[in-house]
């Protein structure tokens, strides 16, 4: 095994790094030169090349060079103990990168989903609500609501419905105006109260 | 859509106040699965509801009679 000899440059080109690298591994000792020539050159016999494989592949898999160091010395237990650490690492990392990776679609999803393609227009909208049960007084109650709990989501969902931009801007004022509550109850302020408000009969302006 | 100012929870909060009851809610969700199903889940994928939920409200409003 000890017959081929390489030179630090020749052993570096053979596994892909660099010469500094080798150099570096010979000063913090993990990977001493199996010989010196008679000019104090550095040379690495078969051994050594099969030692430097070794590291490559333990840094291919994020490990560092403590853990290399403890690996090489390192017997049967040990070395799985080692590993096994380091693939727990991996798979936390793993996890961590899926559940980024849900986040930004489901981000990407509530983004552009209805604008991409658009999810009803404004005729069907309103016959899926009448058919619920929804007047002309309860949708227009609907509108109000939405137009004080979230103004810019009113306005995109009715962007969504394909309504043009002039009865979008008329149909936002109208929600801001006559707020049906304050007609109905004009002692009650424009709060959120959702169960005070269900509490009256839903069905006393149909 | 540019924000996400409010999900499932606030859109159903939205309904009950402007009087829709849980049957209402039900038969709305028929009404939107059985004439535009793939609207339907479009709309529930805005609402961020997840995969798993929609899939569960939209064979639930499949088997929803519409005038129980």
């Amino acid at each position: 095994m000890t017959t081929a000899l390489y030179t630090v440059g020749v052993l570096a080109r053979s596994v892909g790094l660099t010469r500094s690298t080798l150099l570096y591994y010979d000063r913090i000792g993990l990977l001493p030169p199996s010989h010196r020539s008679a000019t104090r050159y550095r040379l690495y016999g078969e051994d050594a090349r099969v030692r430097l494989e070794t590291i490559r592949t333990y840094r291919g898999v994020g490990l560092g060079i403590t853990e290399i160091r403890a690996l090489l010395g390192a017997h049967g237990g040990r070395t799985a103990t080692i590993l096994s650490a380091r693939l727990d690492g991996l798979n936390h990392e793993i996890a961590r990168l899926r559940e980024q990776q849900r986040i930004i679609v489901q981000l990407l999803k509530n983004r552009t989903v209805l604008k991409r393609a658009r999810a009803l227009d404004k005729r069907k909208w309103v016959q899926i609500l009448s058919a619920a049960g929804l007047d002309e007084e309860a949708m227009h109650r609907w509108h109000v609501e939405f137009e004080a709990l979230a103004p810019e989501s009113h306005q995109d969902f009715l962007e969504s419905l394909g309504i043009p931009a002039s009865e979008i801007a008329t149909i936002r004022v109208w929600s801001r105006a006559h707020p049906s509550s304050q007609a109905t109850e004009p002692s009650s302020p424009r709060r959120r109260r959702p169960t005070a408000r269900s509490s009256r009969p839903a069905g006393g302006t149909r | 859509m540019t924000k996400q100012p409010f999900g499932k929870d606030a859109w159903v909060e939205m309904f009950r106040v402007v009087g829709l009851d849980e049957a209402m809610m039900g038969r709305w969700h028929h009404e939107f699965e059985t004439r535009w199903p793939a609207e339907h889940e479009k709309f529930l994928a805005w609402l961020g509801v997840p995969e798993t939920d929609i899939g569960r409200i939209r064979s639930s409003a499949r088997g929803t009679a519409p005038h129980p």
